[in-house]
């Protein structure tokens, strides 16, 4: 899904946030992140991670995800939203959950069964 | 202690697969059924007109730097004097008007049933997940946890030496529970009236 540029002013003064964009790129955040968590749960579960190792590795998977969110933006997250803080930060912990779910998943099927 | 119980692959292919099938069904289901019952509100034109205004004063305020100050005046007079000012609502009409909204029968009728349609299936799932699947280990969670989890975990398992990471399926059902909410939203959309909040 790609983000939208929601600037419409780009003159000095404190730009417009045209909220329809604005929500569709949050959106977007939103799901690949989710995606990611899912994917890289089944990944964690699969390759044996135990324990510290798995959290660890969710997180490292959503710096790769806020990498790759920025590299998407342009590295200029005002053009796409309105704050740094939501492109790196929103929806890791909602991701986690559904990340320990498929880690579990996983790993039970892999492993113990 | 035993530290690798060796589990049946029947637990596998018989209890977690099918719980998690399962919930992902009922809230599919539920998804539809609430899109079902949903009874079509006709809108409401007085509704529709303040939320329209409250619309245009929003973006006024938003938008309040880029026109002149005294055009930016006169609209906010136009919306807010007294006399027939847009949002302008007496003190007496805007208490009538929410004492309105908790007694109107269809607002509350759509609350209860948004409310039953998520209360009722999981009732129903945690209750049957009790009734057949307890009793034994049903999963490994990769992490371990402190010996004080045990009785939230493993509650149908009746020894205690076995390690707190074997748990038993009521907290497979609720790791469900909660690790779904993102799996609908992927699946679902938007709307997928599955979040507990």
């Amino acid at each position: 899904m790609a983000t939208q540029d929601k600037r419409s002013d780009t003159s000095d003064f404190p730009e417009i946030i045209n909220t329809d964009n604005l929500q569709s790129n949050m959106k977007s955040i939103y799901y690949s992140r989710t995606f990611l968590s899912i994917i890289g749960g089944v990944i964690a579960g699969i390759w044996g991670f135990t324990g510290f190792t798995g959290f660890v590795f969710y997180f490292v998977v959503m710096l790769a995800a806020s990498f790759g969110l920025a590299a998407k933006a342009k590295f200029s997250a005002d053009s796409y939203f309105d704050s740094w803080n939501r492109v790196l930060l929103d929806g890791i912990l909602g991701g986690l959950m559904s990340f320990v779910l498929f880690w579990t998943f996983a790993y039970d099927i892999v492993h113990i069964f | 202690m035993a530290d690798d119980l060796v589990l049946d692959t029947a637990i596998r292919n018989w209890v977690l697969v099918p719980l998690s099938v399962v919930m992902v069904l009922i809230g599919v289901l539920r998804y539809f059924v609430s899109k079902l019952i949903r009874s079509s509100q006709n809108p409401d034109t007085k509704a529709i007109k303040e939320g329209q205004a409250v619309i245009r004063a929003r973006n006024l305020r938003s938008a309040a730097h880029l026109i002149p100050s005294k055009s930016f005046r006169s609209r906010r007079i136009y919306f807010t004097n007294e006399e027939n000012g847009l949002l302008y609502v007496p003190k007496e009409e805007a208490q009538k008007a929410q004492a309105q909204m908790f007694q109107d029968p269809n607002m509350a009728m759509d609350m209860m049933k948004k409310n039953l349609s998520m209360i009722i299936p999981q009732t129903l799932t945690f209750a049957w997940v009790n009734f057949f699947f307890s009793g034994f280990v049903a999963a490994k969670i990769p992490f371990p946890l402190t010996p004080r989890f045990r009785s939230m975990l493993q509650n149908g398992i009746d020894l205690s030496t076995v390690d707190v990471s074997y748990v038993s399926s009521r907290s497979w059902y609720f790791l469900n529970l909660f690790g779904l909410r993102g799996f609908f939203s992927l699946i679902l959309g938007e709307e997928n009236a599955t979040d507990d909040a």
